[in-house]
């Protein structure tokens, strides 16, 4: 009896691929069970971006007259070509613009307040201190940890789609849909980088609403949610087009709607991406580590 | 003799903590946690770190569970350094560590349970198992599948002590576990501390409670404002306070009475606990009761002093605390300056 219950304790040697999938799997899982515990949460943040998207289009129509003149003040001010002729049309994909715009801004939103709600969360239960008892890889944590947010904010994104083309009696069908999508999915790695950025940050500050609420303004306008950054003065257009989301918001939209993006033509903005999909996450990732460190320095993860 | 399981060497952390005092400006100012803590723990062995609140307990637990790095020192935990050798620090030991924390509140006990198993890397065959005998263990069936949000805190921190266990790991860090319990249930953790020693399993275990190290540890070590200030057998302790006595006296005393025992010859120490309704108990130590026990009484008595009751006591782990501190396990000395001092006096 004796022998058998004083175990040399699991996983010593180093675990298997099977024991790290095992990991994110696990994490992946709780994360899920304990968001679908809280009933309507899901539903209700679908809901945000498609009201997000209604604002500018009731204002423009409001300021303009009417919403194809809103349309034609939008494309010529912005520099951006409305590709059709027909005025109908132009307010079409007026619409459609601001729709994938908060659609989008709601993917790269949710996806870093997630994380820093996470971080902030497991910090306050003591559950963050519990994870740094573990044995387990960091990596393997928050791949889980991402793996989640980014089904959430998935989930989020279709159903906002949905409910906004109804709506707005718009069809993201149209066009290039399929290399908008590839586009999103090429801009994931990059939220992943941004977001252990802005997690490490909580971590740090212990404090994530009132960072989220001024990251939310900051966030909406560097990533030309309801305009193309090529409005805004040179410096600040050059960091805002530095911004990854950015980049990904203006493919998304610039493919969809058949527009020219502001970053040139299809070959810079899929070389950009690419660039930005493995290196943000690998800056990212070393910015939390060394974070970590300093917070285990200092007072320890478990002060909150 | 076999290697050290824990070898704890020169270990010092000092913490920067910002004064928000008026006046203090931003300053920060230094806390000193730890200072060169020098420990060996056996294999096999419960060893009890015993402490009054802020001696330094928690914080040597949490740079030996890696959460913390020290400010220099080091240590190795089974064979394994605690900065160079992380992980297999942390799959060498099980930890409870802030009492009911560290649970998912939207999880049930088994979904905790399970979870951190696979985060220590622990087969899912082998996790099912394991829970389902610490379910048993520690009689956890009756609530076990329910969310932890719906437990009371003496259920929270059960499952927090199965959290420990659930990894099979050879050695248990126990901070305070019994801190919130009810007797009951904390008499029943300390026998399966007991029983999970017996089975092999190497336990350090800290309190501010002596007669939780007297009844439980192998050896103690007895810890204040960050230092060791003695270290042996429950046995060994007491008898290094040689072939003093305590007297204790319970009543109303006023201030001075402190001050005039201590100036009595033989004797040696006073220590005070404050009670309700200003009484108190003054803990006397002395070469031998039987012959001091006229002259603390006078003492004593003659200076607007009530005494309700007095007593030779057997000496006990917290005297040796008394003779080494002048104050009593219940001062809460995370309180430095003024506070912590005036514990001397009452
Ligand atoms: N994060 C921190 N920042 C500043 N001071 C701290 C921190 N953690 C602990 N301390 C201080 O270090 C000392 C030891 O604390 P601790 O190890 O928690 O004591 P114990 O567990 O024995 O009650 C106390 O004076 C406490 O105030
Ligand atoms: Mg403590």
């Amino acid at each position: 009896m004796a022998a058998e219950t004083v175990s040399k304790g699991f996983g010593l040697g180093r675990p298997g691929s099977r024991g790290s999938l095992g990991v994110i799997w696990s994490v992946f899982r709780a994360r899920i069970k304990i968001i679908t515990r809280y009933k309507g949460a899901v539903l209700l943040e679908s809901i945000i971006p498609v009201v997000f998207a209604g604002l500018p289009i009731l204002l423009g129509s409001a300021v303009a007259g009417s919403e194809q003149a809103a349309a034609a003040n939008f494309f010529s001010y912005t520099g951006t070509t409305c590709p059709s002729a027909l005025p109908s049309d132009c307010a079409t994909l007026f619409r459609l613009y601001m729709l994938m715009g908060s659609n989008t801004f709601m993917i790269v939103s949710l996806m870093l307040w997630l994380i820093g709600y996470w971080v902030r969360r497991e910090q306050e239960t003591g559950t963050l201190e519990a994870l740094y008892l573990a044995p387990a890889k960091r990596l393997y944590i928050l791949a889980g940890v991402t793996s989640y947010t980014l089904v959430r904010s998935l989930l989020a994104f279709v159903t906002a789609t949905v409910l906004g083309s109804i709506v707005f009696q718009v069809n993201p069908l149209s066009g290039l849909f399929g290399a908008a999508i590839a586009y999103l999915v090429l801009g994931i790695p990059a939220l992943w980088g941004i977001s252990f950025f802005f997690g490490a940050l909580v971590m740090r500050i212990k404090e994530a609403n009132s960072v989220i609420q001024l990251l939310q303004w900051v966030l909406a306008f560097a990533m030309g949610v309801y305009f193309p950054v090529t409005v805004f003065p040179l410096l600040l257009r050059w960091t805002a087009m530095a911004f990854p989301p950015t980049l990904m918001n203006d493919a998304i939209r610039s493919t969809l709607l058949g527009i020219t993006s502001i970053y040139g033509p299809w070959y810079v903005v899929l070389g950009l991406m690419l660039m930005a999909a493995w290196t943000v996450p690998l800056l990212g990732y070393q910015f939390f580590g060394l974070v970590e460190r300093r917070v285990r320095r200092d007072q320890g993860v478990g002060q909150f | 003799m076999p290697a050290p399981i824990i070898k704890v060497e020169d270990l010092s952390k000092t913490f920067l903590s910002k004064e928000r005092k008026k006046g203090a400006g931003r300053k920060k100012k230094p806390v000193h946690a730890l200072k060169a803590v020098n420990l060996d723990v056996k294999d096999g062995e419960v060893f009890g770190l015993l402490g009054p609140n802020g001696a330094g307990k928690t914080t040597l637990i949490k740079i030996l569970t890696t959460l913390l790095l020290p400010t220099s020192g080091t240590a190795w935990v089974n064979g394994y350094n605690i900065t160079k050798e992380e992980d297999e620090v942390r799959a060498s030991i099980g930890c409870m560590l802030m009492g009911d924390r560290g649970l998912y509140w939207k999880l049930t006990g088994r979904e905790n349970l399970d979870y951190f198993g696979a985060l220590y890397h622990v087969p899912k065959a082998d996790r099912t198992k394991k829970i389902e005998e610490l379910i048993a263990l520690l009689k956890l069936g009756d609530f076990i599948d329910r969310t932890v949000e719906t437990y009371s805190s003496g259920q929270r921190m059960i499952v927090a002590f199965a959290k420990s266990l659930v990894n099979d790991a050879p050695i248990l860090f126990l901070d305070e576990p019994t801190v919130t319990m009810d007797v009951p249930t904390a008499r029943e953790l300390r026998r399966i501390v007991r029983e999970m020693n017996d089975a092999g399993k190497t336990i350090l275990y800290t309190t501010h409670l002596m007669h939780e190290a007297e009844e439980l540890c192998d050896r103690v070590a007895i810890i204040d404002h960050g230092e060791i200030i003695a270290l042996g057998t429950p046995e060994e302790l007491k008898q290094s306070l040689g072939h003093e006595d305590v007297v204790s006296l319970e009543g109303i005393f006023p201030e001075s009475t402190v001050v005039r025992l201590r100036a009595v010859p033989g004797i040696r120490e006073v220590a005070v606990t404050a009670g309700d309704s200003g009484r108190s108990k003054l803990d006397v130590m002395v070469e031998n009761s039987r012959a001091m026990l006229p002259r603390i009484i006078e003492a004593v008595t003659g200076n607007g002093a009530t005494i309700e009751q007095i007593k030779p006591k057997e000496i006990t782990l917290e005297d040796v605390f008394v003779a080494k501190t002048g104050r009593t396990l219940a001062v809460d000395t995370r309180v430095v300056g003024e506070k912590a001092v005036s514990g001397r006096g009452g």
